[in-house]
């Protein structure tokens, strides 16, 4: 069984339709990346597999380990391992950011039936995965991104992705807007996820991030719809070609 | 229009007994004669309909009651007044349906022998301190059995704060009247906390008003807790006058009643001093709270601060009126208020009007009001990490409220205010999604 399989997916926000017929399937272990020019329509499947109520399904399936995924709430899609890293976090003043990381943690283990985490070994982890992401550990006591650079938002998403330990992890332009170091930061973090029992889609517009996570497959989105798809040199070619490559392969 | 009726109040007036403060009850009874209760068409209570404490009010003149100079509490008061007073660390004196019993109250030497003594006004004799001049505070005086008077002297050295519990129940007395007489002595520093809880599902409507003098260099921390039960009014004005270099740091919180005014008037009337005034409204239902603010900088240089927030559900309203005077020659002032709501129903309403009225030249003022709602990207953001609905908007509520939270003086109020807006918030946040 496919952990994520997408079939003929078709949305609308207002009146646009963005999706015009996607389709994918992802499996534990595996490691995607989702290329496409602006607008075709990568951020909308990130909120859609995500459940974010401005998107309307219009048709088509949403299978998540072999339940209908677009019958849970967005809650319900985190608890059961679906994280979505976004491309433009909120900054939320007043919320905690130790807060909001426990709240999620403990979250997911109520779901699971485990008890809360203890408040220790949960700061233990906590510096320690903020280490190895390079952030400020003092970032944990400030509200949840508020003042933060474009990279240290990129970067406390990450650190949410790592804490969490999601099944199924959906990072939005993770990429852009960093610089090197941050993106060496961010490509540590998403490989330290990398596991037989998980699945990472990266969506990218660039093919930067994909020289340092490997992708299993790249699919390229154009329209709404999946036009292409291969192994890591179809990143490569499209860097070297454009995406008009592609639209025009779509169109022949 | 209903009005008071007239014949009815001086004749509760005439009963009362003769003592010291007849004098003064006589001449707020012939100010109040003048005015009547505010109405709607007066600017200021513009959004504030009193028409329902008339009417009550009226009712009550014509029993023919007086409380007794001896209020006792039933149980379920006892109950209330406990929840609070055990919660808070500090010298609480209990004014039961506007009746202090200063006599028997804990703690009362060793406030004297801290600086502070409390007397009755009746004793005190000082009667011409009662300010009378609005019909609110005339209401007041011409119906007031009696007063306490505080005096903070330059020493005061209390190890906790002094509070004040204004404790009313509708089965005792459907109208009271409670008034404080407070003077901080030059260089002394105290926190002052006045708290109102109520109990009784009958109407009920209390007038309160404290009268705050701060003298040359003196600090007052200032926390008002208004939890009043779910059917009764209130309207209570503090008027704060503020010496040379003299700070008053005050925070209001509501969380109850369904009548809610209240007005705060400082008077900066000497340079150096400093005023920040906070303000958090949390209503459900059909409360109506009404936040009235009024800061007269009179001399400069000076300084003013002021930040109200209101969260509100259901079909409340409330009200906020800011109004910062500098008047001519107060050069040097700083003022900037801010007033910002959050709503969280679509039948919910917000009156809000921060004023500025500048009559000097060397001044620096700002002003502004915001409402809004719940940010949907940072609630989706909340539940694509695991968070339900409700608990993102607890967060998000209580995050609003935060500033606020942070911003008020006296220590040893905080965890209680921080439980009561958690408790209002949730009440708020599930009175709603039904």
């Amino acid at each position: 069984m496919n952990m994520l399989e997408i079939n003929n997916l078709k949305t609308t926000v207002g009146d646009a339709e963005i999706l015009k017929g996607l389709s994918l399937k992802v499996n534990a272990g595996e490691v995607h990346a989702i290329m496409g020019p602006n607008g075709s329509g990568k951020s909308t499947l990130a909120l859609v597999i995500a459940g974010h109520d401005d998107y309307v399904v219009t048709d088509g399936t949403v299978q998540y380990d072999g339940q209908d995924l677009l019958e849970l709430t967005p809650e319900e899609r985190a608890r059961t391992g679906v994280f979505l890293g976004f491309q433009y976090p909120v900054e939320i003043p007043g919320v905690n950011n130790a807060y909001l990381l426990k709240a999620a943690i403990n979250a997911k283990r109520r779901h699971e039936g485990q008890s809360e985490v203890d408040a220790f070994e949960f700061l233990q982890l906590a510096r320690e995965k903020m280490k190895d992401l390079d952030i400020d550990p003092s970032f944990l006591n400030r509200g949840v991104n508020e003042g933060f650079s474009g990279g240290e938002k990129k970067r406390n998403e990450i650190l949410q992705m790592v804490m969490l330990e999601p099944r199924l992890a959906i990072l939005d332009e993770t990429d852009s807007g960093l610089d090197i170091d941050a993106l060496k930061a961010v490509a540590k973090g998403i490989n330290a996820m990398r596991s037989p029992d998980r699945a990472i889609i990266v969506i990218t517009h660039y093919q930067r991030l994909l020289d340092y996570v490997e992708p299993d497959f790249v699919h390229v989105l154009s329209e709404g719809r999946i036009v292409r798809s291969g192994d890591k040199t179809l990143a490569q070619q499209l860097e070297d070609k454009g995406y008009d490559w592609v639209r025009e392969a779509a169109i022949a | 229009m209903i009005a008071i009726a007239h014949e009815l109040l001086e004749a509760a007036v005439r009963r009362m007994p003769e003592d010291a403060l007849t004098p003064a009850r006589k001449a707020a009874l012939a100010h109040f004669a003048t005015s009547g209760f505010p109405t709607v068409s007066d600017e200021d209570w513009k959004y504030t309909n009193l028409r329902r404490a008339v009417e009550l009010s009226n009712t009550w003149l014509g029993n023919d009651i007086v409380a007794s100079p001896e209020s006792n509490l039933t149980a379920a008061a006892e109950e209330a007044v406990k929840a609070i007073t055990e919660s808070i660390d500090a010298y609480w004196i209990v004014v039961a349906n506007g009746i202090a019993t200063v006599d028997t109250m804990p703690g009362a030497n060793d406030l004297r022998s801290n600086g502070v003594s409390i007397t009755k006004l009746s004793q005190n004799g000082d009667v011409a301190a009662i300010i009378a001049n609005d019909p609110m505070t005339s209401f007041n005086a011409a119906l007031l059995q009696d007063g306490l008077r505080v005096r903070v002297q330059p020493s005061a050295n209390p190890s906790k704060p002094l509070a004040f519990l204004f404790v009313d129940e509708a089965a005792q007395g459907d109208l009271s009247q409670a008034r404080l007489i407070i003077d901080v002595d030059a260089g002394a520093t105290i926190d002052i906390i006045e708290a109102h809880v109520s109990v009784g599902s009958d109407p009920q409507f209390a007038n309160t008003v404290i009268q705050l003098r701060v003298a040359d260099g003196a600090r007052v921390g200032f926390v008002r807790i208004q939890e009043r039960a779910d059917s009764h009014m209130q309207v209570g004005k503090l008027i704060a006058d503020l010496r040379r270099d003299a700070y008053f740091d005050y925070a209001s919180f509501d969380f109850g009643g369904s009548l809610i005014r209240n007005d705060v008037a400082v008077n900066i009337m000497e340079p150096g001093a400093s005023v920040n005034l906070n303000g958090l409204y949390l209503a459900s239902g059909k409360q109506h709270i009404d936040n009235h603010t009024r800061i007269d900088h009179r001399v400069g240089p000076s300084q003013s601060r002021e930040e109200y927030r209101g969260i509100l559900g259901g079909r409340s309203r409330c009200v906020f009126n800011g109004k910062a005077i500098v008047h001519k020659g107060a050069d040097g002032t700083d003022a900037e208020q801010s007033n910002h709501n959050l709503l969280l129903s679509e039948t919910a309403e917000i009156d809000t009007k921060p004023e500025l009225e500048i009559y000097a030249e060397d001044v620096k003022c700002a002003h502004g009001a915001t409402v809004g709602q719940l940010d949907n990207s940072a609630l989706f953001y909340l539940r694509s990490r695991g968070l339900d609905r409700d608990a993102a908007v607890q967060l998000l509520t209580r995050a609003f409220a935060a500033r606020i939270l942070a911003a008020a003086p006296i220590a040893e109020t905080h965890a209680y205010i921080a439980q009561k807006t958690d408790q209002c918030l949730d009440a708020l946040i599930h009175g709603d999604s039904q």
